[in-house]
């Protein structure tokens, strides 16, 4: 029953990611005392939510074949705001914060949808500019939640499982449904698979880019106010470089830059994959300098196994 | 992402276009936009078209410039190069470090050879591996980052006896009345922008960047040509090291970090296409110098460095999209 | 005897008694930003020597690359590891603090090393080692009025922006200044996060805005031995004041050299040696004062011989 062929490229519901995420899994238990315990493990979950989310809204942004790279300024706004309108009462900051995620995620669609500029450049120019916007808000300073509530709901638990992996794998969960079973879904795999194909079949192209805008504007602006509540604090540089680990991630995950392929559960494990790396590393206290490289060379070797794995697979479709 | 991203663009075009009022304005392109934000400045503070303030603006655009040079060949050959904000670093580090060790002539030599071969990696992963350039560039940016830090040991570098050398001209001396740093940029960029406009050479590259299956067709060998653009993008970091290593006399670990994304940014601003097959040397030097003069007259202005930043945001949305409606005009009134 | 109350402290404690077999304690530290610049870099090395030298110490060495979340998570690791006392170099003084509590209420003891945290994480602390960095501030205030014997207009290039450091050298250097020397008129203020070329570039920026500049004051040696470059690039070098902070070796040879007046003198070697003892002694149960300074005194070419040069 099981097809290897499309087992080995990726298209069956196991992909060679969750292969590696599994092997380091293993190599890491054998060399660390400490790896392998309900504690570290949910550990890992709480650390790489933060990523975790935001590359969930990546994944559809770049099936549409678009990207953005203004996410991780968009965390750390909406990280501030979270904070720092807490006098208005900790919803009205959160909800702020949330809003102010999605209409930047409306404003980079609508750019893209209007303008016909290239998503990586419109999402460029807003990583620089909404940073610009943190910095006018805050002043330059930090923001202290001084109402603990705030900072125990990142510390707390359901059962021993932390809630706030628990709201990654809730979210996880959701959007593979809605990528695999709802006209959405569909639609934006349509959309960066064959855009003129899907507009002949009626499909509201700029329309689903936006949507798909605003979704991972949501996530990342969410993945800023957990990553407060961790904290119970915001900084203004908070969510430098994220984007580029999101990215890294999506890829690791199987999802293709060009559009039209990918999938939530690639995704996932590519971010395992980046978070049990880190940690693993952690443990096993590999000096940080080392860490860089090695994640780099891993990067560029999955990539080149996930080049040749398709190679194949192409090869067979024309044999 | 090259192909998705044409047939978005003709469906771009099948809509109707209003160019409207900013007709004029976006014809002349970037340099209208330069020349206005020029004069704005010049109304509002006193020093800012003095002589020294404009040296002193195009010195310290010089590195960001001399990168951007070479990064726009690998843009127009259809790829990215990320790489360079930690390549800048390691080849500052080395030179530096190198400099008191083996004398001035042997660390910029073995400099030069180490961030050629750096750019030979990337050019091998994405030219004859044929993988993705913005992934392999990032994660090389996060290696060779790495590899600074394990080279020096986290340790800021220094030169010891400064007036000893001859080592600071390429960053702090003058050659007739001009700053070395510029003649160094602006010579690249002439080389760079006559090569690409007058050679065959540079007609390969925009063909590969531009329609890289009819390239192949027409006997381009593909593989070597963008090889040959990272190895260009990679010698222009190396010049940057040099005037930032002689500028500072000292460097530390992370000098470069960031430098990609000015550089993305003053390209962009100067109208390269990220798509390939398009852009000039020279709309790449307007690009960084608008860039360093918004910068430098938002300060003198008594404005925070971080409006800098929401500026840059607006002029680049504005830059583009002007430039792609003009475009698109250009076409549709050819094409009626 | 040692062990006895290291022991003792743990069972109290109730942090892995049973487990814990071995002769050593086990200490975590996490870093700030190892490799952005040498003060960092040298505290890493002097601080795994200090254990090193110490039989009964093993440590956990982290570094977490100038990000807040990545140093939550590491304090997360180290409270899993179940070690016996942690040594954290806050990325900023604030968002730490939850993930301090943490380890508090874990049991396990907390000691903030270099650079303060909010007052309101002081109750989970069980102490701090570290500079003081609001006399710092104040110390260069000093040696500014000094040097231009209490008139003329300077400007300060502070440290990275929302990193305690940076702001407690700041406030400390504007508040005695204001206080010490009213004619000393600060005419701007602009950060070049800890970093030499983006100081060089911000005080050209300066010499063109402004025509008399009468003094510079800059977060640490490394951005001053910047702007110094900068000021005798223009060819202005003899008529302005350097003061830094935090001598570096480029600091220590530029007074040397008479271009330089003045810093003040922080060895991370004392700083991490201090750190560490702090921690061992918190473990020992011996009663540690909640605030911890070593000293720092001002270094100027009249006191520059009773320094050794610094090693970064």
């Amino acid at each position: 029953m099981i097809d290897i062929k499309r087992f080995m490229s990726g298209s069956a519901f196991i992909q060679p990611i969750w292969v590696f995420v599994v092997a380091i899994t293993i190599f890491f238990s054998i060399m660390s005392d400490y790896f392998l315990s309900v504690g570290n493990l949910t550990n890992i979950l709480v650390q790489t939510s933060t990523i975790g989310l935001i590359a969930l809204g990546m994944t559809y942004v770049m099936i549409n074949g678009n990207i953005d790279l203004s996410v991780g300024a968009t965390l750390g706004l909406a990280a501030s705001l979270s904070v720092g309108l807490q006098d208005y009462g900790i919803t009205v900051a959160v909800l702020a914060a949330i809003a102010t995620g999605v209409a930047l995620g409306a404003l980079n669609g609508l750019l893209v949808w209007k303008t016909g500029v290239n998503a990586f450049i419109v999402t460029l120019g807003a990583m620089i500019g909404v940073r610009g916007l943190i910095f006018v808000y805050t002043e330059e300073q930090s923001f202290y939640a001084s109402n603990f509530a705030f900072s125990d709901f990142g510390a707390s638990t359901i059962g021993p499982i932390p809630v706030l992996a628990i709201i990654f794998l809730l979210c996880t969960l959701a959007m593979h449904l809605v990528l695999k079973k709802t006209g959405h879904g569909r639609n934006t795999f349509a959309v960066g698979g064959n855009p003129e194909a899907a507009m002949d079949a009626g499909i509201r192209i700029g329309r689903n880019m936006m949507i798909n805008f605003m979704i991972v504007g949501f996530f990342a602006a969410l993945a800023g106010v957990l990553l407060a509540t961790q904290m119970g604090a915001s900084t203004p540089n908070l969510g430098r470089d994220y984007e580029l680990w999101t990215i890294t991630a999506v890829v690791l995950g199987g999802t293709k830059l060009t559009g039209g392929y990918g999938s939530i559960m690639g995704t996932l494990g590519g971010v395992l994959a980046i978070g049990v790396l880190r940690n693993g590393m952690n443990m096993m206290q590999v000096p940080a300098f080392y860490v860089l490289v090695i994640l780099g060379v891993i990067l560029i070797a999955v990539l080149i196994i996930d080049q040749q794995i398709n190679l194949k697979s192409f090869k067979g479709v024309q044999a | 992402m090259a192909s998705a991203e044409h047939t978005k663009q003709g469906f771009m075009l099948s809509k109707k276009h209003k160019a409207g009022l900013l007709n004029f304005l976006s014809a002349q392109g970037i340099l209208v936009f330069f020349l206005i934000c020029m004069f704005a400045f010049s109304l509002t503070s006193e020093q800012f078209l003095s002589q020294s303030n404009i040296m002193t603006v195009v010195r310290q655009a010089s590195i960001i410039g001399i990168i951007a040079v070479g990064v726009t060949v690998v843009i127009i050959g259809g790829n990215l190069d990320l790489s360079v904000g930690s390549m800048l670093s390691f080849s500052t580090v080395l030179v530096v470090d190198l400099h008191d060790k083996i004398g001035p002539v042997g660390a910029i030599l073995v400099m030069f050879a180490l961030t050629l071969m750096l750019g030979a990696l990337n050019g091998l992963l994405v030219g004859f591996m044929r993988l993705n350039s913005l992934i392999v560039t990032l994660a090389m940016l996060s290696a060779i980052q790495g590899l600074v830090l394990i080279y020096s040991g986290g340790q800021n570098v220094d030169i010891a006896n400064q007036s000893d050398t001859w080592f600071g001209v390429f960053g702090q001396g003058y050659l007739l009345g001009i700053a070395v740093p510029i003649i160094i940029f602006s010579l690249l960029a002439i080389i760079v922008q006559v090569v690409m406009s007058f050679t065959g050479y540079g007609r390969r590259i925009f063909a590969i960047g531009g329609n890289p299956v009819a390239a192949v067709y027409s006997g381009i060998r593909k593989n070597w040509c963008v090889f040959s653009t990272y190895m260009i993008s990679a010698f222009c970091v190396a010049c940057a090291a040099l005037v930032l290593g002689a500028r500072v006399m000292g460097s530390q670990n992370n000098v470069g970090q960031g430098y990609e994304l000015l550089v993305l940014a003053g390209i962009i601003l100067g109208g390269t296409s990220l798509l390939g097959g398009a852009g000039s040397i020279w709309k790449t030097v307007i690009g960084v110098l608008i860039l360093g003069f918004i910068q430098n007259g938002l300060l003198l202005m008594g404005y925070p460095y971080y409006t800098q930043w929401l500026v840059t945001w607006v002029i680049i949305i504005l830059a583009v999209w002007l430039d792609l409606a003009n475009k698109r005009k250009r076409l549709l009134t050819r094409h009626s | 005897m040692f062990k006895k109350k290291v022991l003792s402290v743990m069972v109290a404690t109730l942090v892995s008694g049973a487990v814990y077999a071995q002769d050593e304690v086990r200490i975590g530290i996490t870093q700030n930003n190892v490799g952005v610049d040498s003060y960092q870099t040298t505290y890493e090395k002097a601080f795994e020597e200090a254990a090193a030298a110490n039989d009964n110490v093993d440590v956990v060495v982290l570094d977490a690359g100038g990000d807040v979340a990545r140093q939550i998570g590491q304090v997360r690791n180290l409270i899993q590891q179940q070690v016996d006392a942690i040594i954290i170099w806050p990325t900023n003084g604030q968002a730490v603090i939850p993930a301090i509590r943490q380890a508090y209420n874990a049991g396990i003891p907390v000691v903030v090393t270099n650079s303060k945290i909010a007052d309101a994480g002081l109750e989970y602390i069980a102490a701090f080692s570290g500079p003081d960095n609001v006399q710092q501030g104040a110390s260069s205030a000093e040696m500014m009025c000094e040097a231009l014997d209490g008139e003329g207009q300077i400007v300060q290039i502070a440290g990275q922006p929302g990193y305690t450091t940076a702001m407690e050298r700041s406030q400390g250097f504007e508040d005695r200044l204001a206080e010490a020397c009213p004619g000393v008129e600060i005419l701007e203020t602009q950060p070049a996060d800890w970093n030499r070329e983006k100081a060089q570039r911000v005080m050209e920026n300066f010499l063109t805005k402004y025509d008399v500049i009468d003094g510079v004051y800059a977060g640490d040696d490394n951005m001053g031995v910047g702007a110094l470059n900068a000021a005798k690039s223009a060819g202005r070098a003899g008529d302005i004041v350097f003061i830094g902070a935090t001598n570096f070796a480029v600091g220590y040879e530029a007074i040397e050299r008479g271009e330089y007046y003045g810093s003040i003198y922080q060895s991370p070697v004392d700083d991490a040696e201090a750190a560490l003892q702090t921690a061992l002694d918190v473990l020992a149960g011996k009663d540690v004062p909640k605030m911890n300074f070593f000293e720092t005194p001002k270094i100027t070419a009249d006191n520059l011989a009773e320094f050794d040069k610094p090693v970064f």
